[in-house]
């Protein structure tokens, strides 16, 4: 009788859940650098007093250019931007940023953002990387973000490698964000955040989240000196001296991580198996003589496709291979089938 | 002496519609079981007996032949299954029919479809029939031909939207009855043999009757 389903032997040919961690550049098409940062006009004129996209590529010019990360200025109070609150105007965007990052990251009753060792800052710049480019979460310990200004360069990444027990905060894991570089391969930190008692830390980075959140106040010193404007009811655009300072260093290096379960099907093709094929070129319809006829009592046949079916004969997956295979009485074949989930 | 290759072919799968669909209804629903193998895009006809190199060449045409990557339409792709048959061989499973079309003249008018699986047998999972147009008619399963083992998705090849016109039942006989319509139908009916593998397609034409 014929055959057309072959049932896998559960305990030798199925290997499940084999669990891998793949990893990748973080920006369009794979790569790991972005050295070219550019803001839309567009963009920046409807929703930019909240935010700006960083482009890789200029999105007035190529119309395929795809939103790499945004940045936004957050003030606990508003300041920064106009608005007053009691008055006809009071959209405050530095105070709705400020407030929708701290609902998503901070406990609840967590008013300020703490910056380590202690120091609760009320204006902060924050980096969110665009869901397509981060996928599952940022890889940490292995992004670096330079920051320049025309006294000299400040290298920024985070402190994962030194903390084998993560802080997890309502926004997943959270690490430090300290001077340092992977440049060597390796992580070098400047100054450990717990040094950091004057301003605080450079920020907190939450990979799950693919959020920065960077200490306008730290950044205001030193020779960055990003000399954000603090003063009330009007919109100064710190977003755009976040956006200035980090375009002007031409350098954010970071990757993005993915979990993969994956399962492992042997299709084992003994030398009795699938040597007919129900093809129409393989065989005359209407009587059923094979149309090689030197193929009688030695039928070669050309596997390209193999279809994974459940009780139901369902097709559930399906694969192909790089170039047909040839399958014959003579012939044996083991084909591993690989489904990630 | 060189080394022999014992390596084994690896080969990414996708997920097809069905098997998306199964696996985000959960419920353990999505539970791979079996495999069967395809030659879609094969055409035998590349097959060069004349060969001036010999026997070993004669596949190469289709040997170094490109694959085309896999679609996620469990409808579209798997289309020509490979079966496992005797040695001896000499010819496949072939599905006859009484008729090589159907024609009715007036509503509700019936008539029975039999196949039968010449070179092989289909006794254990009967047969899919396909009615691409139900508009034309209807199909029913006869007294006494329902099948053990249902059939699953069978490739068939149908526009989406001739697809969501279709109608498909499982068994070994089936009854089909013409519709009333007001203008001729013509569609057509293809038969699987679930465990054969083999296949047959037939015209049915449904006059204007109303």
């Amino acid at each position: 009788m014929a055959e057309i389903y072959t049932v896998f032997n559960t305990e030798e040919d199925i290997i499940t859940d084999i669990n891998q961690t793949i990893s990748s550049g973080l920006w369009s098409g794979g790569v790991g650098t972005l050295q070219t940062m550019h803001t839309s006009s567009t963009q920046s004129g409807s929703s930019g007093k909240y935010f700006y996209d960083v482009y890789k590529t200029n999105p007035s010019s190529d119309s395929e250019a795809e939103v790499q990360f945004s940045m936004a200025f957050g003030h606990l109070d508003g300041s920064g931007s106009a608005g007053i609150l009691g008055t006809s105007y009071t959209d405050r965007p530095s105070a709705a940023v400020y407030s929708q990052f701290r609902n998503l990251l901070l406990a609840p009753n967590d008013t300020k953002f703490t910056f380590s060792p202690s120091k609760d800052i009320k204006h902060i710049y924050a980096i969110s990387m665009a869901r397509a480019r981060m996928r599952e979460k940022v890889d940490p310990g292995n992004w670096e973000l330079h920051l320049s200004s025309s006294a000299g360069t400040v290298k920024l990444i985070d402190d994962s490698g030194a903390t084998t027990d993560p802080t997890v905060s309502q926004g997943g894991r959270v690490f430090n964000v300290v001077s340092g570089s992977i440049a060597s391969g390796t992580a070098v930190t400047n100054t450990a955040a717990a040094s950091e008692t004057t301003d605080g830390a450079y920020g907190l980075f939450y990979p799950d989240m693919g959020i920065m959140i960077l200490n306008g106040q730290k950044l205001d010193q030193g020779y960055l000196a990003l000399a954000t404007n603090t003063a009330s009811n009007a919109a100064h655009n710190n977003t755009g001296k976040l956006y200035n300072s980090v375009s002007a260093s031409s350098y954010f290096v970071a990757r993005r991580e993915e979990q993969l379960s994956t399962t492992h099907y042997f299709c084992r093709l003994t030398n009795k198996k699938y040597n007919f094929s129900t093809n129409p070129t393989f065989f005359t319809q209407s009587d059923g003589s094979l149309t090689v006829s030197s193929m009688q009592n030695d039928p070669k046949v050309y596997m390209t496709t193999v279809g994974l079916y459940n009780d139901s004969n369902e097709l559930l997956a399906v694969a192909k291979l790089s170039k047909p295979l040839l399958k014959s009485f003579s012939r044996e074949a083991i084909v591993k089938v690989k489904l990630d989930f | 002496m060189g080394f022999l290759d014992n390596t084994t072919q690896t080969i990414d799968a996708i997920l097809t519609k069905k098997g998306r669909e199964l696996l985000a209804r959960g419920n353990n629903e999505f539970k791979i079981t079996k495999f069967a193998l395809g030659d879609d895009e094969i055409d035998y006809g590349l097959y060069d007996v004349s060969h001036p190199d010999g026997t070993n060449s004669y596949g190469a045409a289709i040997e170094n032949m490109p694959l085309l990557e896999a679609i996620p339409d469990e409808n579209q792709i798997m289309r020509y299954k490979l079966v496992t048959l005797p040695k001896n061989t000499v010819k496949l499973p072939v599905i006859k029919l009484a008729s090589s079309a159907l024609t009715f003249t007036t509503a509700n008018e019936q008539q029975i479809i039999s196949p039968a699986t010449t070179n092989g047998n289909d006794g254990k999972g009967g047969y899919t029939f396909i009615l691409h147009n139900s508009n034309a008619a209807d199909l029913f399963v006869s007294a006494g031909g329902g099948v053990e083992q249902r059939g699953g998705t069978v490739p068939v090849f149908l526009s989406d939207a001739d697809r969501k016109r279709s109608t498909t039942v499982i068994g070994k006989v089936v009854n089909i009855v013409s519709k009333a319509t007001t203008s001729a139908i013509t569609t057509q009916l293809t038969i699987f043999g679930n465990d054969s593998g083999a296949s047959q397609t037939i015209s049915v034409t449904v006059s204007a009757n109303s």
